[in-house]
C-alpha cells in the first residue's frame, strides 16, 4: 500500500515553480499582451480575429500548463480540463451549423414564415399546366375546407359560416367580379366570411396559380382581362412576364432569432 | 519518513481519515479542482458562444459599439491580472517551500491586484452608466443605436460576459483573505498547502477567462 514511499519518480504533489521560470512566464505573457494589442492596431482583415484568438491561446496555454502547473500534473487531471474544450467546440459547431443554415426566413408583422421559394410562372395571369398543378396544390391545402373539393362551397367548414362561401359553379352574385384579376384581387382583399390570402399566401405567383385552378373548377368560360384589370391588380403586362412580386416587399431576414429579438425589444 | 520539525507548520494539519495519507488527500482535493474548473469553463461558454454568433451576425453593429470600450483600461487589467496570476504562483511555492512570510507576502500583493481590477473595472462601468451605453432596453445613446442599431445586443455581451468575471474576481478576494489569514497563523507548510493550491488553480483560471475576453471584446470587437 505504501508503495509510492519508496519510488523515487516524480510525483504532482512534489513539483514547484522555480522562481526562474515563473518570472519567464510573466514576462512572456505580458510581451504576449503589448504583440496582441499593437496586431489589433493593424489591419489584417479577416485575420485580425484568429490571430487575436492564436495569442490569447498561447497565452492561456502557458497559465495552464505553467502557473497552473498542467505540464508537471498527471493525465487524469489533464483530460479533466482539456475536455471542458471539447465540449466547446461540439458547443460551437452544433449552434452555428444550425443558425447559419437555416435558410431565408420572411418576417412580417407578428409572422414568420418560411421564404416561398418563388416558383416565377411567366405571365401567371395566363393558365399553364404547370400552374394549374401549382394552383391545385394550394387549393388543396387552403381552400377545401370551405369552398369544397369541387367547388361547390360545401367545405366541412362551410356549416358555420355566413355568408356562405362561393360555389363557384353559380353564376350569380360574384361581388367582386368573375375573370382572373378580379379573383386574384379578392385573395388580396378577402371579402365577406373569407380573410385576405396576403400574409398566408405572400407569393402572387402563388396567388395566381391557385385563381387559375378556381377558373377550371367552373365549366363557363370566364371573362378574358383586359390590360386595365390586369393594371388595377398591379401587373403590367406591357411591363414585362413577371409583374409585381408580393412577397419582394416583405423584409427578408436571414435568422429567426433575429426576429425573436426584434420582438423581444419591442421593436 | 520526514519529521514533524522540518515543516514550518506552527498548526498540524490532520489528514481526513477517509484518505491513506496527505498526498492522496492532495491529490483527491486538486482533481476535485480541475473538475470544477471544467466545470467553470462550461458555465462561461453560453456566453462565449452567443457573443461569437451574434458578432458573426451583427458584424458592423458590434464593431461600432465596440469602439465604445477603452482598450487602454482593458489592456491595464490584463496587466494587473497576469500580475496577480504571477503573484499567486509565487504564494504556492512559497508555502511548497515553507515560507511563511512570503507566502503571506505574496498573497497580500495578489489582493491587491484584485482590487486594483475592480477598481479599473468600477471606472469603466461607471463611464457606460453615465454614457448610457447599458444592455438590452437601458441603452439610451441615441446617436449610437442610429450608427449601430444592435449596440444595445454589444452591450448586453460587454456586461454579461464581465459582471460574471468580476463576480468571480470579488469571490476570489474573499477565499484570498482567508488563505492569508491562515497563512499567517502558519497552517501552511511543505506536508500541507492544498488551499493555496486550489485556491491558485481558481485565481489563474480567473485570469485566463480575461485573456480571452481582453481581445474579444476591446480589440478585435
Amino acid at each position: 500500500m505504501g508503495s509510492h514511499n519508496d519510488s523515487n519518480e516524480h510525483k504532482p504533489h512534489d513539483h514547484i515553480l522555480s522562481n526562474k521560470l515563473g518570472l519567464k512566464v510573466l514576462i512572456a505573457l505580458l510581451i504576449l499582451t503589448v504583440i496582441t494589442i499593437i496586431a489589433s492596431r493593424i489591419d489584417f482583415g479577416a485575420l485580425n480575429f484568429p490571430i487575436a484568438m492564436l495569442i490569447a491561446s498561447v497565452k492561456a496555454l502557458m497559465v495552464v500548463l505553467i502557473f497552473m502547473g498542467l505540464k508537471y500534473d498527471d493525465n487524469e487531471n489533464r483530460v479533466i480540463f482539456f475536455s471542458s474544450f471539447v465540449f466547446v467546440a461540439i458547443f460551437i459547431l452544433l449552434t452555428a451549423a444550425d443558425i447559419f443554415t437555416r435558410g431565408d426566413f420572411q418576417v412580417k408583422g407578428n409572422f414568420l414564415m418560411q421564404a416561398q421559394s418563388s416558383t416565377k410562372f411567366k405571365k401567371p395571369w395566363i393558365s399553364s399546366p404547370e400552374i394549374l398543378a401549382h394552383g391545385k396544390k394550394i387549393y388543396t391545402e387552403q381552400c377545401v375546407i370551405c369552398h369544397g373539393a369541387n367547388g361547390f362551397g360545401d367545405g366541412v367548414a362551410a356549416a358555420a359560416l355566413n355568408p356562405k362561401p362561393r360555389n363557384f359553379h353559380e353564376d350569380a352574385g360574384w361581388k367582386n367580379g368573375r375573370s382572373a384579376s378580379r379573383i386574384f384581387g379578392t385573395l388580396l382583399t378577402g371579402l365577406g366570411s373569407m380573410p385576405s390570402f396576403k400574409e398566408t399566401l405572400p407569393s402572387s405567383d402563388d396567388r395566381w396559380a391557385v385563381t387559375q385552378y378556381i377558373l377550371t373548377l367552373d365549366p363557363t368560360k370566364p371573362l378574358d382581362d383586359t390590360e386595365a384589370d390586369l393594371k388595377k391588380v398591379g401587373f403590367d403586362p406591357a411591363k414585362g412576364d413577371y409583374g409585381k412580386d408580393e412577397a419582394a416587399d416583405v423584409v427578408k431576414r436571414k435568422i429567426p432569432i433575429d426576429f425573436a429579438i426584434d420582438r423581444y425589444l419591442g421593436k | 519518513m520526514s519529521s514533524p520539525h522540518q515543516s514550518s507548520s506552527s498548526v498540524e494539519h490532520h489528514v481526513a481519515h477517509h484518505f491513506k495519507d496527505g498526498e492522496h488527500e492532495f491529490l483527491t482535493a486538486k482533481q476535485g479542482m480541475w473538475l470544477f474548473l471544467l466545470q467553470e469553463v462550461l458555465f462561461f461558454s453560453p456566453l462565449f458562444v452567443g457573443y461569437f454568433i451574434f458578432r458573426h451576425m451583427y458584424y458592423h453593429d458590434f464593431h461600432v459599439a465596440a469602439q465604445q470600450l477603452d482598450w487602454v483600461m482593458g489592456a491595464v487589467n490584463t496587466v494587473i491580472l497576469i500580475s496577480s496570476s504571477f503573484t499567486m504562483a509565487r504564494a504556492v511555492s512559497n508555502a511548497q517551500k515553507g515560507k511563511r512570510e512570503e507566502t503571506v507576502e505574496a498573497l497580500l500583493f495578489t489582493i491587491l491586484f484584485a482590487f486594483g481590477f475592480l477598481v479599473v473595472k468600477y471606472l469603466e462601468y461607471s463611464h457606460k452608466i453615465h454614457a448610457g451605453t447599458l444592455p438590452g432596453h437601458f441603452f439610451h445613446d441615441a446617436e449610437l443605436l442610429k450608427a449601430a442599431p444592435h449596440a444595445p445586443l454589444f452591450f448586453t455581451f460587454y456586461f454579461a460576459m464581465t459582471g460574471l468575471h468580476a463576480i468571480h474576481v470579488i469571490g476570489g478576494i474573499g477565499i484570498l483573505i482567508w488563505i492569508l489569514m491562515r497563512a499567517r497563523r502558519g497552517e501552511f507548510g511543505p506536508k500541507y498547502f492544498t488551499p493555496v493550491e486550489l485556491t491558485g488553480l481558481y485565481w489563474h483560471f480567473v485570469d485566463l477567462v480575461w485573456i480571452y475576453l481582453f481581445p474579444l471584446l476591446y480589440l478585435v470587437g
